[in-house]
């Protein structure tokens, strides 16, 4: 008799509950997808949310996370050189986040640089092209980022948000990388300022810059052909 | 696969402790994607490129939250562990692909025990992109409704499409809240049925 299993399986649907489990019989089939197919066309229904999208990325993180080898610490410091410029973007972002809301942090990644096997150095830049306090937008087809100089260094962050994906654009006058889709605010350095998600993106990830014979260089996964 | 219902089971009790009552949808802003035509940097990057893909697949095969939440956690852990991170972004999702049509293919047996609906290949691709909606479904679920009478027309739409109550369909139809049921189960008879006759 499962003419009344299909009833509860199709009440379930309808009141966005997990249907219980029942054996459902051959002839029941059409029944349950036609319910199925009619349930997930209704509009707006189809996407996660982000409290899921957030929630699963955390288990994963704690899950693979572990398997990433030995902290990179050491490297990271080489990059991450720390500024007085830097140091005074992240103050800028403490003060500024706190007007979010007091949500909770994303958990900090182990090494924010974007180190790839078989990179290769590509110009962005003259070096002329880029004065203290500058920033310019790259985009080498495989990376697309922001490289600055600031306090005499050479900083280089990816130009994709870390929330969905979306090209960040550079709001020159405020120093400041701001993604169209939910309008989440970089600075410079990659640095979270301004967020409205449940759960705080982690930072822009870091590529490795250099200024090799008056060129400003990006080291890059290069383009297959 | 021991380990893997070991893993389901878990991640099951977990999310049946924080299932999320349906919310409105913000408004999908148009995506650019991480990655262009290569290979993902990380499995962070390969994650943030299809979750959202992943979960519309399910959510498209199963019809309610909970399960494609729980469909879309299986798959991620899942695939992510053995992924090759080197492989092109073509390769992981075409094996992204080929675990969740097992991870819902494992989900029909151990719930209904038989498959009520599969993962083609063909569609996976399609649905990159989509608006919050897959237009596909939307085009198949009024290509049904349009071959019923009008009656039944009505009360699945109310019931399905617009989200309405029992009693607020009864009242929008003019019937007792019995009759809407009745209704409601006949109409989605036939309109099985019609579903049948267009997929042969």
């Amino acid at each position: 008799m499962s003419a009344r299993d299909v009833r509860r399986f199709v009440k379930d649907l309808l009141r966005q509950r997990r249907p219980r489990r029942f054996a459902a019989g051959p002839e029941d089939a059409a029944e349950l997808r036609a319910a199925i197919m009619l349930r997930a066309a209704r509009p707006g229904g189809g996407a996660p949310t982000e409290e899921f999208v957030a929630g699963l990325y955390r288990r994963l993180a704690a899950e693979l996370g572990g398997e990433a080898g030995p902290p990179r610490a050491g490297r990271r410091r080489f990059v991450q050189v720390t500024t007085a410029a830097a140091a005074a973007a992240a103050l800028g972002a403490g003060a500024d986040h706190l007007l979010t809301g007091g949500e909770q942090e994303a958990q900090p990644p182990t090494d924010r640089t974007l180190r790839p096997n078989d990179g290769q150095w590509r110009a962005i830049a003259s070096a002329g092209e880029l004065p203290e306090g500058g920033v310019k937008p790259f985009d080498l087809g495989t990376v697309a980022g922001f490289v600055t100089r600031s306090g005499g260094q050479l900083r280089a962050v990816s130009g994709t948000c870390t929330h969905l994906g979306c090209r960040l654009a550079l709001d020159a006058p405020a120093r400041r990388l701001a993604c169209p889709c939910h309008r989440t605010t970089f600075a410079v350095d990659g640095t979270v300022l301004v967020h409205q998600l449940p759960l705080a993106p982690p930072p822009l990830p870091v590529l490795l810059v250099r200024e090799n014979a008056g060129v400003v260089e990006v080291l890059v996964p290069p383009q297959r052909t | 696969m021991g380990e893997l219902r070991a893993v389901t089971g878990v991640v099951q009790r977990f999310w049946a402790k924080r299932r999320a009552p349906e919310r409105p949808e913000p408004e999908s802003p148009p995506r650019l994607h991480v990655v262009g035509q290569d290979s993902y940097p990380d499995w962070d990057a390969v994650y943030r490129d299809n979750v959202d893909r992943v979960y519309r697949l399910m959510f498209a095969k199963v019809g309610n939250r909970p399960d494609a939440e729980d469909l879309t956690t299986e798959v991620f852990l899942t695939a992510l562990r053995p992924l090759r991170v080197s492989a092109s972004v073509a390769e992981v999702r075409a094996y992204l692909n080929a675990t969740a049509r097992t991870v819902l293919a494992t989900h029909w047996r151990h719930t209904l025990g038989r498959e009520i609906t599969t993962l083609d290949d063909e569609r996976d691709t399609v649905m990159c992109e989509t608006p919050a909606t897959d237009p596909g479904i939307i085009a198949q679920a009024e290509a049904i409704l349009a071959e019923l009478p009008e009656r039944y027309r009505r009360v699945l739409r109310l019931r399905f499409l617009q989200a309405c109550s029992l009693k607020e369909a009864a009242a929008e139809l003019g019937i007792t809240v019995g009759n809407a049921k009745v209704l409601q189960h006949r109409a989605l008879r036939q309109a099985a049925a019609v579903a049948e006759r267009m997929a042969t």
